[in-house]
């Protein structure tokens, strides 16, 4: 479980670390912390999987991946796990989730799938005969409603 | 975006120092000062590229469940219904896309129990009633990082 001084770090590191030389000293200053506490709090949080990233989220679109689409694949029941982790080994999905109920009644795996301008089509044959599912379909976003990152541990200040 | 920021990117994006210094650790990393680590990062962050630096948390293990919902929506009916569902914190991202089911989102919630009344919510504020959730029930990656 997490303690309050956990939280209240968390509350720090979850939107923005400053752009300066010694950016955990200044959250330590904001927590009362030492900026070693803070490290080894951050340390800790990582390694006990709490903190699955440390570090930029980019805006893809912006960096020149200007294809991205969930992709969703009828795997039958028995196909899920390799097709899931043939999928996985691609770096062009940066995400792959077994949900259920199916989505229309087959698509069981879902992907998002990035790439750029172009390629997609020829990445999506190629994952497709990899995974050896036929059936796929493509949800292109057409446009932008929500990105955000959620909001933990807000009520501590 | 030159081969320097390139490089940048790809270090602070996988491998960010969790360090008292982590831009002098990146410097040396890269072979130029940190004061021009620190430049290019932060000419990135006003381009827009670098949306923040922090953590991503793992949700399950903040003790959050989380799904993810698609929903059919009348044309008429879709710019009520996308401001009901963003009014959620839990929802982070939200999509039309191109399909009769045509918005997608996801939404964390404390509990199950919570979910479930939130969806029940936006179902009588919008009169939406097509709404499916699609928990996930196996996680074969999540790695929202872009070699560059």
């Amino acid at each position: 479980m997490l303690h309050g001084i956990e939280k209240k770090i968390i509350n720090l590191i979850q939107s923005d670390i400053p752009l300066a030389k010694r950016p955990f000293k200044s959250i330590g200053e904001q927590a009362d912390l030492s900026e070693e506490k803070v490290l080894a709090i951050i340390g800790s949080l990582i390694e006990r999987g709490i903190v699955r990233k440390f570090g930029a989220i980019l805006r893809h679109q912006r960096a020149g991946f200007t294809r991205n689409a969930m992709v969703v694949w009828a795997a039958p029941q028995e196909k899920i796990g390799a097709a899931g982790r043939t999928l996985s080994s691609f770096r062009e999905v940066t995400h792959c989730y077994e949900r259920t109920p199916p989505f229309a009644g087959k698509y069981t795996l879902f992907s998002m799938v990035h790439c750029r301008e172009g390629d997609q089509e020829v990445i999506l044959k190629k994952l497709s005969m990899a995974a050896g599912i036929k059936d796929f379909k493509i949800l292109t976003s057409e446009e932008e409603y929500k990105k955000s990152s959620m909001e933990y541990c807000a009520d501590v200040k | 975006m030159d081969g320097i920021d390139k490089k940048i990117l790809n270090i602070i994006q996988k491998e960010f120092p969790v360090a008292a210094e982590p831009f002098k650790v990146i410097a040396e990393r890269v072979g130029i000062t940190e004061d021009e680590v620190l430049e290019r990062i932060s000419k990135l962050k006003q381009e827009g590229i670098i949306r923040r630096i922090g953590a991503v948390f793992d949700s399950r293990k903040m003790g959050f469940v989380s799904t993810l919902c698609t929903a059919r929506v009348p044309e008429e009916k879709l710019k009520a219904f996308v401001e009901a569902v963003n009014s959620y914190a839990g929802v982070t991202h939200n999509y039309r896309r191109n399909h009769e089911y045509n918005v997608w989102f996801t939404f964390i919630a404390p509990d199950e129990e919570t979910l479930e009344k939130f969806l029940a919510e936006i179902r009588d504020r919008t009169g939406v009633i097509d709404i499916i959730s699609m928990p996930a029930v196996r996680t074969f990656k999540i790695d929202a990082s872009f070699e560059l």
